[in-house]
């Protein structure tokens, strides 16, 4: 009976081990990108006109993480849109930033938006979209992002270009 | 003897140009894909791009662009992120993530039901090179609904 009840204590602050260890919350670091440039051709058509970027970042190295550290988890804390010419936000409806992958697995999200946008803003900052988890995007070192710029009018000849500015917060295990 | 070659040269140039401007051009394998659709509703029109290697739908065009109760443009107020629920309808990416597969379809992607907020299953399937079969589904193909789609205008080249 004295063995049993050893066993079942030992079995207890086992699993009470094994619980806290994997909820444990990870370290939590901030990762800073500027002034990706998203180029968007002419002609452009009234409505909804979108830029890409492959985006490609070495974590390991970037966030200094230890052999046999992961991503677990990560958010867009901050981001920021400034015009890249001299049209400025004139035009521009609405800004709509998502990030995509090549891999099956991994589904686009929206991760940040502006509705509307104020045509006389130097810069504008996104709205995050707080449970956007972009976790496996950031693990995988690579992404599509993608910033749809909705437009009021046509623009036949000149292109337009904008500069984006984020911040992640990743979480590492 | 020369005037036959140069209208027999003529002759080839008119048909090398008729064949060229015809054929479709040999893009990435499922581009025929690209283009602007219509569902079967008329209600929009969806634009779907290729991000990397992966297609994608996004709303263009909305027969009822604006909320009829506050007169403004539509936004994505069913969005089960309430963050998101701000996000223009138009422009949204209804169709997302679908990868091309051998068999012709489209396949691993998923559709978005704006009117109620739901993301469903979907396969896509080209009947003709203008008329696409939209199957939306939940866990199994057998139990959803396929929709038609015409294409509006020709794939992007």
């Amino acid at each position: 009976m004295h063995r049993f009840t050893l066993l079942a204590f030992a079995a207890i602050l086992l699993s009470t081990l094994l619980f806290t260890g994997c909820s444990a919350p990870g370290e939590a670091h901030a990762f800073r990108q500027e002034a990706l440039e998203f180029v968007l051709e002419a002609p452009l058509f009234e409505g909804p006109n979108s830029g890409q970027i492959a985006w490609a970042v070495e974590l390991p190295s970037a966030l200094g993480m230890a052999e046999g550290k992961r991503v677990t988890g990560a958010r867009l804390a901050h981001a920021t849109v400034q015009p890249g010419d001299s049209l400025g936000f004139s035009q521009v409806r609405s800004l709509v930033l998502s990030f995509a992958s090549d891999n099956a697995d991994i589904a686009m999200q929206e991760a940040g938006f502006k509705n509307p946008v104020d045509p006389h803003a130097e810069r504008v900052e996104l709205e995050v979209a707080s449970d956007a988890e972009l976790g496996d995007h950031v693990a995988a070192g690579k992404a599509y992002l993608v910033l749809d710029v909705d437009l009021a009018e046509d623009a036949w000849e000149e292109g337009r270009r904008f500069l984006l500015d984020f911040t992640l917060e990743i979480t590492i295990k | 003897m020369l005037r036959t070659f140069g209208l027999l040269a003529a002759l080839a140039v008119l048909a090398f140009g008729l064949i060229s401007f015809t054929l479709p051009t040999q893009g990435t394998p499922g581009d025929e894909l690209l283009g602007v659709w219509e569902p079967s509703n008329g209600r929009a029109r969806v634009k779907i791009d290729r991000i990397g290697s992966k297609y994608y739908g996004r709303i263009v065009w909305l027969i009822e662009p604006n909320d009829p109760e506050t007169g403004e443009p539509k936004t994505d107020k069913n969005n089960p992120d309430a963050d998101l629920q701000n996000v223009p309808l138009k422009g949204y990416r209804m169709l997302k993530d679908f990868v091309y597969q051998e068999d012709g379809t489209w396949a691993d992607g998923t559709i978005y039901d704006p009117l109620n907020g739901s993301t469903y299953s979907c396969i896509i399937t080209m009947t003709d090179e203008n008329t696409l079969d939209i199957r939306g589904f939940i866990g199994v193909q057998a139990l959803g609904r396929t929709d038609v789609w015409k294409r509006l205008a020709m794939p992007k080249k």
